[in-house]
C-alpha cells in the first residue's frame, strides 16, 4: 500500500465529508445552541456571585463543549457514514481503487474536522465570554484580583483540544457500531449508551479492589477493561479556572492525548474488521 | 496469452434473508469471458443477479463460490479496480457539488496525477456532453445529466474496462441515444463496456455479444447475430413492388428451388423516429435561433 | 435452512466475541497508561458520599453527577439555593448548602458564601419568625446568633479538611468569632493562626494585633508586630509602612524610650 497514495486518498475523502458535514442543517443548529447557551452565560450576572461567576461560566461552557459535543460527534459521524450507504455513494466510491480503511478514514478525519471546528468555535467564544466578564469584575471588584487575572485563557483551548480527543474516540465508537449495523437510529441510541458507560466506567475501575467476591470482582474488571476511561478527560476545572489548588502536569495533560489517540485508532481498527466483509 | 477484460469461473453467491436467515441464491454457477474492445450486454429480467454480477466484479461483495479476474487480477483486490470504470444504476452524488467538482472528486480518489487531472476533467466532461451544466450543482440536474455525469466520473481515470448498470433506465429516449453514442465512442477509443438492462430493444444496437441471465442461471450467450437471426432466413429490403412484380419474384425465387416466406413493410422503431423528430427540431430552433441573433448583429 | 440459521448465529457470535477479546486486549494493553492518568485526573476531584446525596438528588441527576457533570449540577443546585435565600427559606437554604458543599467541596465559593448564609443571615430571619428584634428577648437572640454562628464554623472547619492550605477559611472562621459572637480572645487565637499561614493577607497579622490591643495585650502586640515587620519584604512595600505606623503608635501608647523603639534594619 503505497502510504503518500493512501493518505492523499483518505484527505480527499475526508475533506469532502468535511464539506458535507458543514453543509447539513444539523451541525449548524447544533453549533447555534452550543453557542446561545454559552452567550447565555450573562444569566449568571443577576445573582452577583462577584469574582466566582468566572467559575460558573467556566463550568457552563466546558458543559456546552460536552453536551453538545458528544451529540454532534455522534450523530454526525453516523449520519455522514449512513447517508453514504444510503444514497449508494459509497458504492460508486468503493468501485474506485479505494481500500476500505480508507474510505472509513476519510470519513472519520471528515467528522473530526468538523468537531476541531466546534471545539474550536466554541473554545473561543468561551474565552471571549469570560474575558469580557472578568475585565467588568476586575473593574467592579479589584480586591478578589489583587494578584491579577485568573483566568488562564491559554489553557480554554487546550482544554477544547483535549475534548476533541475525546470526541475523536466517541465518533470512533459511532464508526464501529455504524459499521455492522443497518440503521442510524440503531446506532445512534447505541452509541449514547456506550458514552454513558464510558462516562461511568471508572465507578468500575475504583469498585475493582473492594469487591472481595471474585465473580463479581472479574465481572467489574471485564467491565473496566470493555470500555475507555472518558473521565480521564474531565480536567476542565484542573486547567481553566484555579478552583483546584494543583493544575495538571504537562506529562499527565500528553498521556492524556495519548490515551486518546491510542483508543481512538483501536476503535477505527475495530470498524474496519466489521467493515471489510460489509456487503455495499 | 493475454488475459480477457473480464473472466468470470463458476461464481455462485447466496444471500441469506429474513429472521431465518435463508438462503437466496442470486448467482448460480456463473461462467463468462469478456474481451478486449467488445462491448458486452448482460441482460435479464429484475432480480436475475445482473447487478450482483456488477458487484462482484467490483469487488463490492464477496463471491459465495467461484473466482473472478478483471484482467488477470482477482477482482477481490483493489488493484484490479485501477482498470474499472463504473456507472452504477441510477447513481446518486454529492449534491452540494458542480458537476466539475465531482469529476474531480473521483479523478483526485483515483489517483490521477495533478498535472493532467484538469486536462482530464474537461475532456470526460466534452465527452459526455455536460460543458455547459459542468458549473451547476449536482443536486440541480435531471436524470439523463446525472447518469452522464456519472460516465464522465466513471472515466475520468481512463480505465480499459467500463461497467455501466442499467445507464438507460429511466432515462428518456434522447438521453439513451447520448449514451449509446458515448458506448459506441468508448468503443472506437479501444475500451471494453460491460452493460447491463432489462430494456432490451434500447441497447440492442450497442452490444457486441450479450448474454442473457434467468434467476442467476446464464440461459443464452453469443454475439447479437447468432441469438437473434432467424436460422436460414435472409430478408432484402426493395422498393414497394406491384403484383405482377412479386407473382415474378416469386417465380424466380421458385426455379432456385427457394420460397417467399412472408412481406411485411419495415418499420422504423418509436425511439428512432422520437429522436430524430426532436433533433430535427432542435436544429430547425436553433438555426431560427442564429438567424435572429444574426439580424439583431446587422442593426 | 436451519443450515443457514446456524451458519448465521456462528458467525455473528464468533465476531461478536473477537471483538469482545479485542477490546479487553486493549484495555488490558492501555491500562498501564491509563491508570496512573485517572489517579492524576482522579486527585482533582474528592470522594463522593453516594449514600448522602442519593436522596438529596434523585437517581437521574445522581448519574449526571458521576458522569462527569458534577461542578455544573452544583453550580445549578447553587443558584436554587440563593433562590430559597431570596425567599428566606431557613430549612431549604441550609439543606441545599449542606448538598452542594457535599457534591462539589473543591470550590471555595460555596462554603464562605454558605457558612455566611448561616451565620449572618439565619440569626435575622429566625429573630423575625418569632416576632422580631423589639419583641424577641437579647438572651433568646444571643442563643440565635450563637446556635447560627457555631453552624457557620462548623462548615467553615469542614471546608479546612478540603483546604487545608488555604488560609482564608481560618480567617473567616475569626470574623465570624470577632464579628458575630463578639468573642475577641477566640478571634484572635484564629487571626494568629491565619497569619502565620504562608498566602495569608497582611491585615491577619494586624487585626491579631488590633484585638491584642482591645484585650489589653498591647505589649504582646507590639512584640508581634516587630517580629511580624521583620519578615515583611524589604522593598518599600506599603504594607509594610503601615505596619509601622502601627508599631509607632503602640510605642506611644505603650511609652517606649527611643533607645528601646523599633528601627528596621539596624
Amino acid at each position: 500500500m503505497n502510504v503518500l497514495a493512501m493518505s492523499g486518498r483518505v484527505t480527499t475523502i475526508a475533506r469532502n465529508t468535511f464539506l458535507e458535514a458543514v453543509r447539513q442543517r444539523f451541525f449548524n443548529s447544533i453549533l447555534t445552541l452550543a453557542l446561545a447557551m454559552l452567550l447565555g452565560a450573562h444569566f449568571f450576572q443577576q445573582f452577583n456571585f462577584g469574582a466566582s461567576e468566572l467559575k460558573f461560566i467556566a463550568d457552563f461552557g466546558f458543559g456546552a463543549i460536552f453536551f453538545f459535543g458528544a451529540i454532534l460527534a455522534i450523530t454526525a459521524m453516523t449520519q455522514l457514514f449512513f447517508s453514504e450507504m444510503e444514497n449508494r455513494t459509497a458504492l460508486t466510491l468503493l468501485a474506485k481503487p479505494v481500500y476500505r480503511l480508507e474510505f472509513l478514514l476519510g470519513k472519520f478525519f471528515g467528522a473530526q474536522l468538523l468537531m476541531a471546528v466546534f471545539c474550536l468555535v466554541l473554545s473561543l467564544v468561551l474565552m471571549a465570554v469570560m474575558y469580557v466578564r472578568e475585565s467588568a469584575l476586575i473593574e467592579r471588584f479589584p480586591d478578589s484580583f489583587a494578584d491579577g487575572r485568573v483566568v488562564q485563557y491559554w489553557d480554554c483551548l487546550l482544554f477544547g483540544f483535549i475534548q476533541w480527543i475525546k470526541f475523536g474516540i466517541l465518533s470512533a465508537i459511532a464508526l464501529v457500531i455504524a459499521s455492522f449495523s443497518n440503521t442510524n437510529l440503531y446506532t445512534v441510541i447505541v452509541s449514547f449508551f456506550v458514552l454513558v458507560i464510558c462516562q461511568l466506567q471508572y465507578i468500575a475501575q475504583d469498585a475493582y479492589g473492594e469487591i472481595v467476591n471474585p465473580l463479581g470482582r472479574f465481572a467489574v474488571w471485564l467491565a473496566s477493561l470493555l470500555f475507555p476511561n472518558f473521565q480521564v478527560f474531565n480536567v476542565g476545572e484542573r486547567m481553566f479556572v484555579s478552583v483546584v489548588e494543583e493544575p495538571l502536569g504537562a506529562m499527565i495533560l500528553l498521556g492524556i492525548v495519548l490515551y486518546g489517540v491510542a483508543y481512538t485508532a483501536f476503535f477505527l481498527l475495530l470498524a474496519l474488521l466489521h467493515f471489510r466483509n460489509r456487503e455495499i | 496469452m493475454t488475459s480477457p477484460a473480464i473472466r468470470i469461473k463458476n461464481l455462485t453467491k447466496d444471500f441469506a434473508t429474513g429472521i431465518r436467515r435463508t438462503k437466496l441464491r442470486a448467482v448460480d454457477a456463473l461462467n463468462l469471458e469478456i474481451g478486449h474492445n467488445e462491448v458486452f450486454g448482460l441482460l435479464g429480467p429484475n432480480g436475475s443477479g445482473k447487478s450482483t454480477t456488477i458487484k462482484i466484479i467490483l469487488g463490492l461483495l464477496a463471491p459465495s463460490a467461484g473466482t473472478v479476474e478483471v484482467y488477470g487480477e482477482s477482482a477481490v483486490k483493489v488493484a484490479a479496480r485501477h482498470s474499472v470504470g463504473f456507472l452504477p444504476e441510477a447513481p446518486y452524488f454529492y449534491r452540494y457539488l458542480s458537476g466539475r467538482e465531482l469529476v474531480r472528486f473521483y479523478a483526485k480518489v483515483c489517483g490521477v496525477a495533478p498535472s493532467e487531472r484538469e486536462e482530464r476533467v474537461q475532456s470526460v466532461i466534452d465527452l459526455v456532453g455536460m460543458a455547459e451544466a459542468a458549473h451547476r450543482r449536482v443536486g440541480t440536474y435531471s436524470k439523463g445529466m446525472l447518469q452522464r455525469i456519472g460516465l464522465a466520473q466513471a472515466l475520468v481515470h481512463n480505465p480499459r474496462l467500463v461497467i455501466l448498470d442499467e445507464p438507460t433506465a429511466g432515462v428518456d429516449p434522447l438521453g439513451a441515444a447520448a449514451i449509446a453514442e458515448i458506448i459506441r465512442t468508448l468503443k472506437e477509443r479501444g475500451k471494453t463496456v460491460l452493460l447491463s438492462s432489462h430494456l432490451l430493444a434500447q441497447i440492442e444496437g450497442m452490444c457486441d455479444r450479450v448474454a442473457i441471465l434467468h434467476r442467476g442461471r446464464l440461459i443464452e450467450s453469443g454475439t447479437m447475430e447468432t441469438l437473434t437471426a432467424e436460422a436460414g432466413l435472409e430478408s432484402l429490403v426493395v422498393d414497394r413492388l406491384t403484383d405482377s412484380v412479386r407473382a415474378e419474384v416469386e417465380a424466380v425465387l421458385q426455379r432456385h428451388g427457394k420460397s417467399l416466406r412472408r412481406t411485411e413493410v419495415p418499420r422504423r422503431s418509436l425511439d428512432e423516429l422520437f429522436v430524430r423528430s426532436v433533433r430535427e427540431r432542435e436544429s430547425e430552433r436553433l438555426k431560427c435561433g442564429q438567424e435572429l441573433s444574426n439580424r439583431g448583429g446587422d442593426k | 435452512m436451519k443450515d443457514g440459521w446456524q451458519q448465521y448465529f456462528w458467525m455473528r457470535a464468533g465476531r461478536i466475541g473477537l471483538t469482545l477479546a479485542l477490546l479487553v486486549v486493549a484495555g488490558l494493553l492501555l491500562r498501564p497508561l491509563e491508570r496512573p492518568l485517572w489517579q492524576a485526573v482522579k486527585a482533582g476531584q474528592p470522594e463522593l458520599n453516594l449514600a448522602e446525596l442519593e436522596g438529596a438528588l434523585g437517581q437521574g441527576i445522581l448519574v449526571g453527577v458521576l458522569g462527569g457533570f458534577r461542578a455544573i449540577v452544583a453550580d445549578f443546585l447553587w443558584i436554587q439555593t440563593n433562590h430559597y435565600w431570596q425567599q428566606r427559606n431557613r430549612p431549604k437554604t441550609e439543606t441545599m448548602i449542606q448538598i452542594v458543599t457535599r457534591l462539589d467541596p473543591r470550590p471555595d465559593f460555596f462554603w464562605f458564601n454558605g457558612a455566611r448564609m448561616l451565620a449572618y443571615d439565619i440569626p435575622n430571619w429566625r429573630i423575625r419568625e418569632l416576632g422580631g428584634y423589639d419583641v424577641v428577648p437579647q438572651s433568646v437572640q444571643d442563643q440565635i446568633d450563637y446556635e447560627q454562628a457555631m453552624r457557620g464554623i462548623a462548615l467553615l472547619e469542614e471546608a479546612r479538611s478540603f483546604h487545608p492550605h488555604n488560609p482564608r477559611f481560618v480567617l473567616e472562621i475569626a470574623q465570624i468569632h470577632n464579628f458575630r459572637l463578639k468573642d475577641t480572645e477566640t478571634a484572635a487565637e484564629w487571626f494568629f493562626q491565619a497569619s502565620q499561614m504562608p498566602g495569608a493577607p497582611h491585615f491577619a497579622a494586624r487585626i491579631y494585633a488590633e484585638l491584642l490591643r482591645r484585650l489589653d495585650r498591647p505589649m504582646e502586640a507590639y512584640e508581634f508586630l516587630r517580629k511580624h515587620h521583620q519578615s515583611l519584604p524589604k522593598q518599600a512595600d506599603p504594607m509594610a509602612e503601615i505596619v509601622l505606623e502601627r508599631i509607632r503608635d503602640l510605642e506611644e501608647e505603650l511609652r517606649i524610650p527611643l533607645p528601646r523603639r523599633y528601627f528596621p534594619g539596624r
